[in-house]
């Protein structure tokens, strides 16, 4: 009996060593949600020349990600949908500046059923209910707030408003027709939407440009691959990928 | 009150079968447990439903297979009091007495609260909960319940069985006084030929499912006499006891009787054997039995390998017992004039 | 204080609305299948049990997205009994109730079931033989005797909706003052890296309630016991 278990402690401790130390070549990423298509791309592209790669990629809202790598999950690259979250790692001392640089942009639309009459932001204040991003911890829904506030129709849309756990979710709130329409980024309807198209682009002046800074974390800048990833992003080749996606580069 | 009955039921393995008409005002269902009493009461109430048959009460058809009349148990006017109490916990006594009044029609309600709280001696028990009334109390409550109802017919199930035997006879002259004075039929239920003989005038028989005569309870002792120990139990009614040294003076009729138990309730019901009464075709002049009385032979009959003895004892009615030679011997036939000596230690109290 | 904003108080009162709303409108039913399941013989009696329980053996979403099919646009229910008759359940507080409903109603099932089986059968009986119809017998002899179980189940039912996520978030999704409950406003400032001190607020004021509806519960089945 003693020795059974103590082979049985042994093994445990061997298997978690083996858990720990991850093989060298994983690339840990945290993608903003929008990001999900064209960076999973741009990792295939990526692994197609450097085979020893292997990436584990995590979705979701860039506030709910700063947070989950704030607790300590594994990342090496943070794909952010703004400026806010990167800070928020940036003063975490979790990213180091220099490790910083623009991925993308992007513009904000608003998606709903082809036969809807909405042209403008003012219109929306008609509508029964509309999907946008939760402001407390994605990009996307604290864009469309902002842009809310300067049109000055914010008070008026109380009790209208879904939030949604990331940008996808919002628009598949406007896809399955729960909602009348969705605050989306233009990729995103150009990516995956079936039964909504894009109804007006929200004017510029409302709303800060929509960046994607992407930051090599502390333990990512250590790994040589994660920084040859990190290089490749900015190439000429990652930008062509971008554009094909509707992401605008500059 | 009459009642016709011809319905079949079958439980599994237990069948019943029964085929009566009886008419009367007290009427008792005999049988040993098991026999089917139970059943075939809850079937006349409705609360099952018969396999076939019919069920007629005072002409009113209550079930019948062949037309598909089954009046509903709501509808039937059946009062029922089982074997335990079952009051209502949630209401007071006063709440369960009125509790079938209230659902009375308003011509038929003839009879009235207090009078039946004033027999049943529940006037001081109205505004309580029932959990803590005594065994006795609750049972009385539940007379009454089933009383107020205004019942066409009584279904009394067993009542007196959960009793124990002071509290039995008890209840026994309280069960009586509320059904005569309000004049409810009954149809009372036992497996105990005692209660039969106090609560009943003709006797359903009933064994395995069956009805296996129709008699009195006098009938059924009479020859059970004969296939029992304990002889035939005469049942007497005495009253005005005095104390007299260690013994009790009971009138009887015209006569006094000394007994060894007693108290002083004015009114007392006693168990006397057949075995424990000795006959002398002339007065024995010095005897230990403190009670000597002079009887006539009314009649005699059969029982087994003995003889039953019918004895008018200035008034009362007695039954004695001797075996068929000690009969021969004696020449003991009717109109005999004998001695029936009887010890004061040989009644039992009942209750 | 604890610097809630009008989100938050709405989110509370929201909570308790949704939460009283469903024991209400299950209690009815409860009772009926509760009835039901006790006192009638019939086919599919067993399906008509599984189907009660089986909202507590599932997980709360997948309650919430089943709903969502039924009551949807697209759904059965929603294409051929809600549309022509112009009501939206979706994303209404409506169908949050909905959902805290069909999540909380197995409890309240059992509770009164147990307590009706527990009703001695003699009293029931008893009553009809005194005269007592159905609904009469119902009403002065099982809902009394049952009251306890009533009780129970509606306060496990109300301390189950006031908890309810899953299900929700899902079929009447996360409207700030509209169907955002106290369960969903906390996950919404817990995704966020700088809510976590209003999620533990909004968790205290959970807790504080459930202790309020558990402390209610006990003195309540004291005085019913005490009643004799």
């Amino acid at each position: 009996m003693k020795t059974i278990v103590r082979s049985l402690i042994l093994l445990l401790a061997v298997l978690t060593l083996f858990a720990v130390s991850a093989r060298a070549a994983d690339i840990n990423l945290s993608v903003a949600a929008s990001l999900r298509e064209v960076v999973t791309e741009l990792g295939d592209t990526f692994a197609r020349k450097n085979p020893d790669v292997k990436f584990l990629s995590n979705f979701g809202a860039s506030g709910a990600l700063a947070k989950q790598i704030e607790n300590g999950a594994p990342a090496d690259l943070f794909f952010s949908a703004n400026q806010e979250w990167m800070d928020y790692l940036k003063e975490k001392k979790l990213v180091d500046d220099k490790n910083i640089a623009i991925f993308a942009y992007n513009v904000l639309v608003f998606a709903g059923k082809p036969d809807l009459k909405i042209s403008n932001l003012q219109d929306i204040v008609k509508l029964n209910k509309i999907a946008i991003g939760s402001p407390a911890s994605v990009p996307c829904g604290q864009y469309t707030v902002e842009a809310f506030k300067k049109a000055g129709i914010e008070k008026q849309l109380e009790g209208k408003l879904v939030m949604a756990r990331d940008v996808r979710e919002t628009l598949l709130y406007a896809e399955r027709g729960e909602v009348d329409g969705a605050f989306v980024y233009k990729t995103d309807v150009q990516e995956i939407a079936r039964n909504v198209k894009i109804l007006f682009a929200v004017p510029q002046e409302y709303y800060s440009r929509v960046s994607y800074p992407m930051g090599l974390t502390i333990t990512g800048a250590k790994k040589g691959e994660t920084v040859a990833f990190f290089k490749f992003l900015q190439s000429a080749e990652a930008k062509a990928v971008l554009a094909k996606h509707g992401f605008p580069v500059k | 009150m009459e009642l016709r009955v011809a319905i079949q039921k079958r439980f599994g393995n237990f069948f019943l079968d029964t085929d009566f008409i009886i008419n009367g005002e007290r009427v008792g269902v005999f049988g040993p447990s098991g026999s089917g009493k139970s059943t075939l009461v809850g079937l006349i109430a409705g609360l099952t439903k018969p396999d076939k048959g019919t069920i007629i009460l005072d002409g009113e058809p209550l079930f019948d297979s062949s037309t598909g009349v089954n009046v509903r148990t709501e509808s039937r006017r059946m009062g029922m009091v089982f074997q335990r109490p079952s009051l209502f916990p949630h209401l007071s006594v006063k709440g369960n007495l009125l509790y079938g009044y209230k659902r009375c029609a308003t011509e038929n309600r003839k009879i009235a609260f207090d009078d039946v709280v004033q027999v049943l001696n529940i006037g001081r028990l109205l505004d309580r909960g029932v959990k803590h009334l005594s065994g006795g109390e609750k049972q009385r409550v539940a007379i009454g319940r089933a009383v107020l109802g205004n019942p066409r017919l009584l279904l009394l199930d067993e009542p007196l069985s959960a009793l124990d035997d002071s509290l039995k006879f008890h209840i026994v002259p309280f069960l009586k006084n509320v059904c005569e004075a309000f004049s409810i039929p009954y149809l009372f239920i036992s497996h105990s030929l005692l209660e039969m003989r106090i609560m009943t005038d003709r006797i359903l028989h009933l064994a395995n499912g069956r009805i296996v005569e129709e008699t009195t309870a006098e009938d059924l002792v009479r020859k059970r006499m004969g296939e029992s120990m304990a002889g035939y139990m005469n049942l007497l009614q005495l009253s005005e006891p005095r104390q007299v040294d260690a013994l009790y003076a009971y009138t009887w009729g015209e006569g006094q009787l000394l007994t060894a138990s007693g108290d002083e309730r004015p009114e007392g019901l006693f168990e006397l054997s057949s075995t424990d009464i000795m006959l002398f075709k002339s007065h024995p002049e010095a005897i230990s039995a403190r009670n000597l009385l002079r009887c006539v032979v009314v009649d005699t009959f059969e029982a087994g390998n003995r003889i039953g003895i019918n004895l008018d004892c200035g008034g009362g009615r007695l039954v004695a017992e001797v075996v068929r030679q000690a009969a021969d011997e004696l020449g003991i036939t009717a109109g005999v004039e004998v001695y029936a000596a009887i010890k004061a230690t040989a009644f039992r109290k009942l209750g | 204080m604890f610097g809630f904003t009008a989100a938050d108080y709405s989110a509370m009162f929201l909570s308790l609305k949704v939460a009283v709303t469903a024991t209400l409108l299950s209690l009815p039913f409860g009772f009926a299948v509760a009835y039901l399941m006790t006192y009638r013989r019939f086919r599919g009696k067993i399906l008509l049990d599984v189907a009660v329980n089986l909202p507590l053996t599932l997980p709360p979403v997948v309650i919430g997205f089943l709903l969502l099919i039924l009551l949807g646009r697209e759904g059965p229910i929603g294409k051929m009994v809600l549309q022509p008759l112009g009501i939206k359940l979706i994303f209404t507080w409506k169908a949050a109730v909905i959902a805290t409903a069909v999540v909380g109603f197995p409890l309240m099932v059992r509770s009164i079931r147990t307590a009706m089986e527990g009703i001695d059968e003699r009293l029931v009986q008893v009553s009809r033989l005194l005269g007592a119809r159905r609904l009469d017998r119902i009403i002065t002899v099982i809902v009394p005797l049952s009251v306890r179980g009533i009780i129970a189940g509606s306060v496990l039912m109300f301390a189950r909706g006031l908890g309810e996520f899953g299900a929700t978030v899902i079929v009447a999704g996360n409207i700030p003052g509209v169907t955002q409950t106290i369960p969903l406003a906390i996950y919404e400032y817990a995704s966020s890296p700088k809510g976590d001190v209003m999620a533990l607020s909004l968790c205290a004021v959970s807790i504080s309630i459930s202790i309020v509806v558990l402390v209610f519960h006990e003195w309540l089945g004291r005085r019913i016991v005490r009643s004799d």
